[in-house]
């Protein structure tokens, strides 16, 4: 079936000349070991009850490495079983020693969710379960104890005490969920009772370790940690949570536990390094998966040009849209990815409307996204894993280890942005038999458009790096205050393998900490992890409210609809905006985003043909400057920016045609940021050696732009995303006003001076060091963006160099190349 | 602190000397320190200045460092430097402060240093007689309840024996936070010595002096049969408990507990402002403190003696944690008194807060102080709750007469409340059959329901009881005589 509808897309006339690569991945055997003799009896029933008769290599490998002591990190395919591999030995552990305690770490609460699940259903498989049935937290008691010296841990011990006198072991498996959805009156009962707990960093940072008393039973016998999705856990984030892992480490040692850590990461360049720095201790890498595959067959898809005169093609979203339909019409279970929400949004709608028109059954389709209400999610999901919804448009939600089950066909709309998105999304589609499809519908975009025309690299590529900092300062302070806050911190005592007595100093300087018995001790009121976020998101949430909902007696009701964080509302919930959800169209009516007002987007129900599409601008202005580096060739500065950008207007998109039918502007306030940034400008001598044309040079300069931003992340270990670029000019701050891409060339153009300047900023607001350091090492970084230019292979520009040729111009590279030159001879 | 500005890296203008030695010497931080600007949200992302549009503000003015970003380069580097100067001056300042040699603490806060074994910290102690009045309640009314007050007051299931057994407690912290950075440097006890009432503090003189608090405070507990506290079960109890572990020592977790905040929520709430200690002791022991210090700043009086070493400022704290021990006392008399003689000079709204209380425990005193309540002209929200409490018991009784005098009181309370209007038209419907009383009784109610705009659920609900009432009339229109109000 699936391959006839292959064959059919690569044949017939409108589909096929459209096809510019296709590879074919041949289906793999399993490699599978016999259930090794160290396994708990029970654990193999439940297995084979399940139908497993035997383990693939990558879990029998992380088996042994577990049992020899090791801490481990498997890196397979999605769907290659790995959640066996850190779910086996976390199960024997509590089958076998009645005082192991087990912490599962997840980037989200949905997939803490999953896995416990999971974990519930591969338990009921288990013989000799005292108490059928789920364990409710508030039964019966749980004998605490605490610290070496075994003191009784307390009220939680009293309560059991009045509900049954003798402490009784209880069942095996005890596990739960704590996380923000955890009810305050079940967290007690949680703490005193699992014996394994599935939560995620934000919660262990702020709830967990600055309480680790109440949970002393589980750092006294803590034997595993379990990282699953490691490879979210990059950049600034992932330097966040490398410091964490010291703090874990250090309340470990406190209670006398070390426990081996079980990891697993989607495909990166360097998961065994990653997991490393983040626990500070050696891993071993299982990387060989076991497990079977079918055949895979991977499109490569450009949209036909419709325009031969101004090069335009067919627009994407229609393109993916027909591409899903002629799955899911023969009922292949699909899911299409779309590169944001409103094309989620737009997807679905066209999807819907396709499959309405023929075979009738839409609603098999549903919409997932960020925004979504959390029952929402769930009931897809559920409806994925039982087949009861047979296609999905997601956002990159959908990327990270959500269960689903497996699908037959992935569409691609639009390219991920990085390779590794690009195999997490191609690797939703693929079952242990059978075919499954991966198609990449490329936008107009230059990067896509570059990728689907270079198979060889979109196809050869590996994965990108996943870098962490955690020494860096400002990231390391703010741990440092959440450490002392857990436990004194001792004199000489290293942070990881980090001497930081000279911080600690500095804190003691500040009044935060406090100095006696050779001891630092936290001295504030405050609650340090309260103000240190993980993430760079924030609460305040927009919510988005039906004021046209009505109940079941006709009567009004304000219905809450979705959810829209900080950073995108002013993109998505402006006045007259069409805001979808699951392709129903609401038209925003007001925007409530004053500082003393609640955060709210009021909205009604609304019949349309079009969306809406917001326009912004941005700039990047200099406040303060606060080194500078003359060289004759180029001024180098660093200092703090503004960066602003803001929502001007949208336009109004038909639905289907996906034609321009009208457009708006908004008043929205500008949304800025203060950070750090060092900027380069060349000297207009060096400038006129190279070329006479402004256009030319501004597009070389826009390469070099692109070029040293990514070279900027390798220097600084942190991730693309966490610095932002721009091409201006020096204009100050009080100038200046925000401009589209096209308008700043313009200006540039016209400029009585000529003086384009570079920026790369810290795109952590109030800055996280990245410029400074940057700064120090620019000429290096000038040095390394000449080698790459010279070293790439592509003729004009590729995104490994000064970014897709489309994109910056043909005569970008060449122009790079000469200024580079200049400005490192 | 700025931690509260969201400026969660703590880099305040301290900052400049090792933010430099870190990160080079011009890291911006290093000279953004003037206290008057406003702190740039580290943890936020792009985020709009907040409809500065609306407010006549500019947007971004309140992100910006330098007030509106128009202030330009040039201003900056000057204020920068000014900042510079006065933080140096600030310093060298600091430096030649000429600190007067502390007096010895124990002369200054009266106590002794006393060594534990496990290190030395400060205590100091003082006794009362029990005739002592703290406000209007004399130590000695703690002392004469009897075990069943002491049930009443506790949580059910907790036993705390004899009074004479108790131990009263009340800490001053570090912060309110909670969690493992908290910490507890003042424990002030009390307990009957002889005829004599005493309260002990142990005081941290340093924060690595927690160990020789908890030595010393360890057996106090064990040797109480139960302790008293006010919001002790949710603030200081925990607190010590983390404390324990933390210092690996044994919590006896298992020593009976009475929470006055409980049975003074019971009796105050919705009569009160609020149930603070202060409150309750100012309005129901007509305690008036003097030079009182506010429990906000104590954590901070504390960090500035640990940073001085200049005891003085603490005396205020170390008499305010006394007082709170002896208000403990008071109010546990209070409620003695009020329990075991009858309640002639309590209030209306005391009497009811007090059949609260009773209620769980003794559930015929309970209704005896809910009647006597009422007598005593009981209204407002408490009257109505009163009156809708006692009527559910005398209903649950079969009482009806009661319980419909009540319900008749209740529906011509001044604020509409749908239960006694459901209650009668019920009783008149289903007990007495007597269709047409039932009906007017709706039929007023519907029309004081739709008068005081309620929610459309109590309009339903009652537009459904007529329609059936209206039915059944129009089946049997006569009421039924001989079945009166006495079935």
């Amino acid at each position: 079936m699936l391959g006839e509808i292959i064959d059919d897309l690569l044949i017939s006339k409108p589909t096929g000349p459209c096809i510019t690569a296709t590879r074919v991945f041949p289906a793999r055997e399993a490699v599978t070991t016999p259930f090794p003799p160290s396994l708990d009896a029970r654990l193999a029933g439940a297995l084979r009850r399940r139908g497993v008769e035997a383990l693939y290599s990558h879990q029998a490998r992380t088996w042994e490495l577990v049992h020899a002591g090791k801490n481990v990190v498997v890196v397979t395919p999605t769907a290659s079983g790995k959640t066996l591999c850190y779910n086996l030995p976390a199960l024997q552990a509590l089958l076998c020693q009645p005082d192991a305690r087990i912490l599962y770490v997840f980037p989200t609460k949905a997939l803490a969710q999953d896995q416990l699940a999971e974990l519930e259903e591969l338990g009921k498989l288990l013989p000799e379960r005292p108490a059928a049935g789920p364990e409710r937290p508030a039964a019966g008691p749980e004998r605490p104890a605490a610290g070496p010296e075994r003191p009784a841990a307390g009220r939680e011990g009293r309560e059991g005490r009045a509900a049954a006198p003798a402490a009784s072991p209880g069942p095996a498996l005890r596990m739960f969920t704590y996380d923000g959805d955890t009810p305050q009156d079940a967290r007690r009962a949680v703490r005193a009772r699992a014996n394994l707990v599935l939560t995620n960093p934000d919660m262990l940072h702020s709830g967990i370790l600055p309480h680790h008393t109440k949970w002393a039973s589980l750092f006294q016998s803590l034997t595993y940690v379990v990282i699953d999705e490691l490879h979210a856990y990059r950049g600034v984030f992932g330097s966040h949570v490398a410091n964490l892992m010291r703090r874990l480490a250090r309340i470990c040692r406190h209670y006398g536990s070390t426990p081996q850590f079980i990891m697993a990461s989607a495909t990166i360049a360097n998961p065994g390094q990653l997991a490393e720095r983040l626990i500070g201790a050696p891993v071993e890498e299982v990387a060989e998966s076991g497990a079977p595959r079918g055949e895979k067959t991977f499109l490569c898809y450009n949209p036909p040009v419709v325009n031969p005169e101004l090069g335009i093609r067919a627009p994407y979203l229609g393109e993916a849209g027909r591409i899903a339909l002629r799955f899911l019409r023969e009922k292949v279970a699909t899911i299409v990815f779309a590169q944001s929400r409103l094309s989620t949004e737009v997807l679905l709608t066209a999807i819907r409307g396709g499959l309405a028109d023929k075979t009738g059954d839409a609603s098999a389709i549903r919409g997932y996204r960020g925004g979504y209400l959390p029952n929402r999610r769930r009931e897809v999901e559920q409806g994925l894993r039982s087949g009861d919804v047979l296609g999905v448009v997601s956002t990159n939600a959908l990327e990270l280890g959500v269960d689903i089950g497996s699908l037959d066909a992935a569409v691609l709309a639009g390219y991920p942005g990085t390779i590794a998105s690009l195999w997490q999304q191609a690797g939703r589609a693929g079952r242990r038999s059978g075919p499954s499809v991966a198609v990449l519908v490329a936008t107009s975009a230059p990067l896509d458009q570059f990728m689907v025309n270079h198979p060889d690299y979109l196809f050869g590529t590996p994965p990108e790096h996943a870098r962490v900092n955690p020494d860096n300062p400002f990231i390391l302070v703010n741990h440092l205050k959440c450490a002392a806050f857990e436990l004194p911190l001792a004199d000489a005592e290293p942070f990881g393998d980090l001497d930081v007595r000279r911080f600690l100093a500095a804190l003691e300087d500040e009044g935060v900490l406090h100095h006696a018995g050779e001891r630092f001790h936290w001295a504030s009121e405050t609650y340090p992890a309260d103000h240190v976020s993980l993430r760079t998101v924030t609460t305040d949430n927009f919510l988005v409210i039906d004021t046209t909902a009505r109940d079941a007696r006709q009567t009004k009701r304000r219905q809450i609809v979705a959810e829209v964080d900080w950073s995108s509302a002013f993109a998505t919930i402006y006045p007259k905006a069409i805001y979808m959800v699951e392709s129903e169209p609401y038209e925003v009516q007001e925007l409530h985003f004053r500082e003393d007002e609640e955060k709210v987007a009021y909205v009604k129900r609304v019949v349309v043909d079009y969306f809406t599409d917001a326009v912004s601008a941005k700039g990047v202005w200099i406040l303060r400057r606060l080194d500078s580096r003359e060289d004759g060739r180029f001024q180098l500065e660093q200092g703090e920016v503004l960066v602003a950008e803001k929502v001007v207007g949208f336009k109004k998109i038909k639905m289907g045609t996906l034609e321009n039918v009208g457009s708006g502007e908004v008043e929205l306030p500008q949304q800025e940021m203060q950070t750090t940034s060092v900027w380069l400008t060349v000297s207009s001598d060096v400038l006129a050696r190279v070329s006479r044309s402004r256009d030319e040079l501004i597009d070389g300069l826009r390469g070099i732009t692109y070029l040293l931003h990514h070279l900027s992340s390798f220097f600084l270990l942190c991730d693309v995303r966490d610095l932002g670029s721009w091409l201006g000019d020096t204009t100050p701050a009080a100038t200046g006003a925000v401009a589209t891409r096209e308008s700043t060339r313009q200006r540039l153009l016209e400029a009585e001076r000529f003086q384009p300047t570079i920026y790369l900023y810290d795109a952590h607001a109030g800055g996280i060091g990245l410029a400074e350091r940057l700064f120090e090492v620019f000429p290096d970084l000038l040095v390394r963006a000449l080698e790459t230019l010279e070293q790439c292979a592509c003729r004009s520009g590729c995104p490994s160099c000064v970014g897709p040729v489309n994109e910056v111009g043909r005569r970008a590279k060449l122009t790079a190349r000469a200024l580079l030159a200049q400005l490192t001879a | 602190m700025t931690e509260r500005d969201g400026v969660p890296s703590g880099l305040t203008p301290r900052a400049d000397a090792w933010t430099r030695a870190i990160l080079g010497p011009f890291h911006p931080v290093a000279r953004s320190s003037s206290a008057s600007r406003v702190p740039v949200p580290r943890d936020t992302a792009l985020r709009a200045s907040g409809g500065g549009t609306h407010d006549g503000t500019t947007p971004g003015a309140r992100w910006t460092r330098d007030g509106a970003p128009s202030n330009g380069p040039d201003r900056s580097t000057r204020d920068a430097t000014l900042d510079e100067l006065r933080h140096v001056i600030r310093r060298i300042e600091s430096r030649h402060v000429p600190r007067a040699a502390p007096e010895p603490i124990e002369r200054v806060l009266g106590g002794a240093l006393l060594d534990t074994g496990a290190g030395t910290l400060l205590v100091t102690r003082r006794e009362y007689p029990l005739a002592h009045r703290h406000g209007a309640v004399a130590l000695a009314d703690a002392f004469a309840a009897s075990e069943p007050v002491l049930r009443v007051v506790a949580r059910a299931g907790e036993e705390p024996g004899e009074p004479r057994g108790l131990l009263f407690i009340d800490t001053e912290t570090t912060g309110l936070a909670g969690g493992t950075g908290t910490y507890a440097f003042l424990v002030g006890v009390g307990a009957i010595e002889d005829d004599r009432f005493v309260v002990t503090q142990y005081f941290m003189r340093d924060l690595d002096e927690e160990p020789a608090l908890l030595e010393a405070l360890g057996p106090r507990l064990d040797a109480a049969s139960g302790l008293v506290t006010f919001n002790g079960s949710g603030f200081d109890l925990p607190l010590l408990e983390t404390r324990f572990i933390l210092g690996r020592r044994r919590w006896p977790a298992m020593i009976p507990h009475v929470d006055l905040l409980r049975p003074a929520r019971r009796v105050w709430l919705g009569h009160l402002a609020d149930c603070r200690l202060a409150t309750v002791e100012r309005e129901a022991l007509g305690l008036a403190r003097e030079d009182d210090v506010p429990g906000a700043m104590i954590p901070a009086l504390y960090f500035q003696f640990l940073r001085t070493r200049q005891a003085r400022p603490l005396t205020r704290v170390f008499a305010h944690n006394r007082d709170d021990v002896l208000s403990l006392v008071a109010l546990l008399g209070w409620f003695a008194r009020a329990l075991e003689r009858d309640g002639a000079t309590l209030s209306a709204a005391e009497l009811a807060g007090l059949g609260r209380l009773l209620e769980p425990v003794d559930v015929e005193r309970g209704l005896a102080c809910y009647r006597a309540a009422l007598e005593r002209g009981l209204d407002g929200g408490a009257g109505l709750w009163t009156c809708l409490r006692l009527a559910a018991w005398e209903k649950r009784r079969e009482r009806w007469d009661a319980a419909c005098a009540l319900w008749e009181t209740a529906v011509r309370h001044a604020t509409f409340d749908p239960r006694p209007w459901e209650e009668l038209a019920k009783f008149h419907e289903h007990r007495t059959r007597n269709f047409a009383t039932a009906r007017e009784l709706v039929v007023t109610a519907l029309h004081r329901a739709r008068t005081a705009d309620a929610v459309p659920r109590v309009i339903d609900d009652f537009a459904y009881r007529l329609a059936r009432l209206e039915r059944r009339l129009a089946v049997s229109p006569a009421p039924l005589a001989g079945r009166g109000n006495g079935m």
